[in-house]
């Protein structure tokens, strides 16, 4: 069998790809992460008076933080980990028996909550990248890392409360309970998070991660230590999951294998991203704040939402490789290079280089 | 038997190969000659369906081709041998002799034939066509070519990987197939052997035909003998 | 303990039946299908209509197989090519992620309209003794039919021109097309197969116990774990996997508790991923 080389014309050769170039507003001052932190800064003036709502905008942004999270690791380094949920279930569930059970003060359980979901995290990079498992295995191997956990969590009924759920004790009586406090504080987290992913663009980590990203092999051939990279992304990424879960466990008062489930917080956030953009700053921002209104617009359909999740997944994987905002961005500026150079200004691009001619006909 | 006019082909809009006349008589042999780049490849995928034509038409046994997906062009009895052969790495020799009569049931006679021509191929029918040497691949592809009994058999730089002592039984194999009435279109760079079988031949250079006429007059053409021969 | 031993290998036998299906796509289709399940538990909810609106079984049944092997003809045509254009991992992802969006159409769909649907398939006749164990009449069919369907399996895939037709396309595609074997149909025979499997699946899990309409994604986790500890690609290897596993899980479950025999399901799934990623008896 031929070995078939990925010329780095996009699209085919990773159809949830980045392209090489950072984004534009990388390039930029940090006003794009400020903007986003001060506009959703405003959201409790006009909400804060509804506890329901205030909630609901709560959930919003600790889906953002986990797709901030996802978009690290599998965004950033092709590391499918199909237990989001999961990892954030551990850093919630540890941090709530920490601190209720075996009565440990609350920002210590915190800790050792965040730590460990970041070193359970970090080994199952480990484990991928030491037995080069490719994008698939790792997703079935995170799958069933995942539906593990909420297995133990049913089972373990004693200590987690199985299914029923678990009252959080600690955090009660602290500013975490106020939800307009609470969302402020998620907010922060929120800003933070997308800080370290800025960051991590900026540096030699996003360098090596883009290049892995767009070809893997050539980035090996050029030196790029794809293993420590991988691991790095799956530590820092887990370590967001952990310590978001566990702050919502003190901060919501109640934790159940639904709130972290594969079905309720993993397929979200793949759509999110998908949507917003993977691998973007600010694609988990748009995706979380487009799909807290659509949550909210199909809540009387019942069933049916799955059917919206549904044919929205589709739709979004078939038509847009990267992201419906990034195709939306790229037409945008396709358009506007098409009107310069209409103008005299500037140049078209020059017609795509020659693909390898290995390409049958696609007949009958 | 296969006729092709102005035919153009490329790849992601540009024509690799330009306003191409071949024709290949029932019973004959025919050779494209050219170097590396000149669109041989090109050409021949363009024949047997594995490349859209941009212009032009092709004419197998006075039916109009063009256009037809690959895999009916070749139940229609055309068989092509790619370079890169495309066998199906991880089954066996004979499976991949059986299919290659597909449609119909494997012909238990051709099965024998395939097999008394390519001795190599019997002892290792049980093996895995990717464990194969480069010489005895070549081989399994020409073979499985055959079980379908083609009226044209097109050959894609038959001796790619074979010493030139394999390559010369590869050229008499292919002699006693044209005595047994099988048509043979062949793409090669190595001129000689090639001129030798065929009893016509084509020079594509840069996506056209830049030569065409009888293999004997093509061997004597003083820019045949300096371009391809390596005679001064 | 012989009727652990039995019963487990009644349930491996559903276990190997549900995740042939499942290698085959992934082997010769080279997708990983998500809905699968959701496969299973449409042509579960068309034969109890089919039934309760008075036909004989055995025309029920053939209707749910059916409509599951017409849902995967209708996948393979219309969303499929832009998978098919793909070619290793990444066709994987896409096939993956574009089916898990029909799993979840299908699975809201029939919520919506069935949300207490369940089959169940009574098959009468006295216990049969097995080794001293006694034996429901519906297991006994159930196990038959698997192992007869398994046993057919191989046989069409290995020496027919069929069968062997279908495992050319995923070794190589053009070379399939040079033969004069048309990929796309080749694809479609394939989707339709798998879904008709599943909906076999449905039906024999039926005769041993209901099986209802929100056990969609169970099926999917069972049969991947199956046919992945089987080794993705290999109809021996399904059925080897299965009922070691239907073994397992029976004991486990038996001795131990339910929550605890999903996870060993799972973790003999991911442990022979990392130690052996071929599987049992795969490639």
């Amino acid at each position: 069998m031929t070995a078939e080389f990925d010329a780095t014309v996009e699209s085919e050769a990773a159809p949830l790809g980045v392209s090489a170039r950072p984004p534009r507003s990388l390039t930029r001052a940090s006003w794009p992460i400020a903007i986003t932190g001060a506009v959703l800064a405003l959201v409790p003036l006009w909400l804060g008076d509804s506890r329901l709502m205030m909630g609901l905008a709560v959930d919003a942004l600790v889906f953002g933080a986990y797709a901030i999270a996802f978009n690290v690791i599998f965004g950033s380094t092709n590391q499918l980990f199909l237990c989001v949920g999961a990892l954030a279930g551990v850093g919630g569930y540890a941090s709530a028996i920490l601190a209720d059970t075996a009565e440990l003060p609350m920002a210590v359980g915190l800790a050792l909550a965040t730590a460990l979901a970041t070193a359970l995290g970090g080994l199952l990079s480990w484990v991928a990248v030491r037995r080069s498992l490719g994008v698939i295995f790792t997703g079935i191997v995170t799958l069933a890392f995942s539906l593990s956990f909420g297995n133990l969590v049913l089972g373990q009924r004693e200590l987690t409360g199985g299914e029923t759920g678990l009252v959080v004790a600690a955090g009660d009586g602290t500013f975490l309970r106020d939800r307009v406090a609470a969302y402020y504080l998620f907010l922060g987290m929120l800003v933070v998070f997308l800080v370290v992913f800025r960051a991590l663009q900026r540096s030699h980590f996003g360098w090596a991660f883009r290049a892995l990203r767009d070809n893997e092999l050539a980035a090996e051939l050029a030196g790029v230590d794809v293993a420590r990279y991988r691991i790095y992304a799956g530590l820092i990424g887990s370590a967001m999951l952990g310590i978001t879960g566990a702050v919502f466990a003190h901060s919501d008062g109640f934790i159940s294998p639904s709130t972290f489930e594969f079905g309720h917080v993993d397929v979200r956030v793949l759509v999110m991203l998908a949507f917003g953009g993977l691998g973007t700053l600010l694609g988990p921002v748009v995706g979380t704040v487009v799909f807290a209104v659509l949550d909210e617009l199909l809540i009387d359909f019942g069933q049916l939402r799955t059917v919206v999740y549904g044919l929205l997944i589709i739709a979004l994987f078939l038509g847009f490789k990267r992201g419906a905002v990034p195709a939306v961005a790229d037409l945008f500026r396709l358009l506007v290079r098409q009107a310069r150079s209409r103008l005299g200004r500037q140049r078209l691009p020059a017609a795509p280089a020659r693909r390898r001619p290995d390409h049958p006909s696609e007949g009958g | 038997m296969l006729e092709a006019s102005g035919l153009s082909a490329g790849y992601l809009g540009e024509n690799v190969v330009e306003g191409v006349d071949v024709q290949v008589a029932a019973g004959q042999a025919v050779a494209v000659i050219g170097s590396n780049g000149a669109g041989k490849t090109t050409l021949f995928r363009a024949l047997c369906g594995m490349l859209p034509v941009s212009a032009g038409r092709v004419r197998f046994d006075g039916e109009d081709i063009t256009g037809r997906p690959a895999h009916r062009i070749a139940r229609a009895g055309l068989a092509y041998v790619p370079a890169e052969r495309h066998l199906f790495p991880g089954m066996s020799v004979r499976e991949n002799l059986l299919l290659g009569a597909y449609p119909g049931r494997p012909d238990p006679s051709a099965f024998e034939v395939v097999l008394d021509l390519f001795p190599r191929l019997k002892e290792r029918r049980k093996q895995p066509a990717g464990s194969l040497s480069g010489g005895e691949q070549q081989m399994l592809a020409v073979g499985r070519a055959l079980m379908s009994r083609p009226r044209l058999l097109m050959l894609d730089e038959p001796t790619t990987g074979l010493a030139p002592k394999l390559a010369r039984s590869a050229y008499e194999a292919l002699q006693a197939l044209k005595e047994t009435g099988v048509t043979l279109l062949v793409a090669e760079q190595q001129v000689p052997l090639a001129l030798a079988l065929a009893d016509r031949g084509y020079v594509l250079e840069n996506g056209r035909i830049r030569l065409e006429g009888a293999s004997k007059d093509l061997e004597r053409n003083p820019e045949v003998r300096r371009a391809y021969l390596g005679v001064a | 303990m012989t009727a652990v031993a039995l019963d487990g290998i009644v349930l491996g036998l559903q276990f190997g039946l549900l995740g042939v299906g499942m290698t085959l796509i992934y082997g010769l289709g080279g997708v990983l299908n998500l809905a699968y399940g959701q496969a299973a538990v449409l042509a579960a909810m068309v034969v109890a209509i089919t039934l309760t609106a008075g036909a004989p079984a055995l025309v029920a049944a053939a209707a749910g197989l059916l409509a599951a092997a017409a849902g995967g003809v209708v996948i393979d045509r219309t969303l499929m090519p832009p998978v098919y254009h793909q070619r290793g991992e990444h066709r994987v992802l896409l096939g993956l992620l574009l089916t898990l969006g029909v799993a979840f159409v299908i699975d809201g769909l029939l919520l919506w309209r069935y949300p207490t649907g369940a089959l169940r398939l009574e098959i009468g006749g006295e216990a049969v003794p097995i080794l001293g164990v006694r034996m429901r009449v519906g297991s006994l069919l159930a196990s038959g039919i698997s192992l007869a369907v398994g046993a057919i399996l191989l046989l069409f895939f290995r020496a027919t021109t069929l069968g062997r037709a279908a495992r050319s396309v995923i070794q190589d595609e053009v070379g399939a097309r040079l033969v004069g074997i048309n990929p796309a149909a080749v694809r479609t025979f394939i989707f339709a197969l798998s879904g008709a499997l599943a909906g076999l699946v449905a039906v024999t899990r039926s005769m041993t116990s209901p099986v209802s309409v929100t056990a969609g994604f169970d099926f999917t986790i069972l049969a991947l774990i199956v046919a992945v500890v089987g080794g993705l690609g290999s109809v021996a290897g399904a059925f080897l996997a299965g009922v070691l596993l239907g073994i397992v899980s029976t004991v486990s479950a038996f001795y131990i508790g339910q929550y605890i025999t999903t996870i060993v399901l799972l973790a003999a799934a991911a442990l022979t991923i990392v130690m052996r990623p071929r599987g049992l008896l795969g490639r």
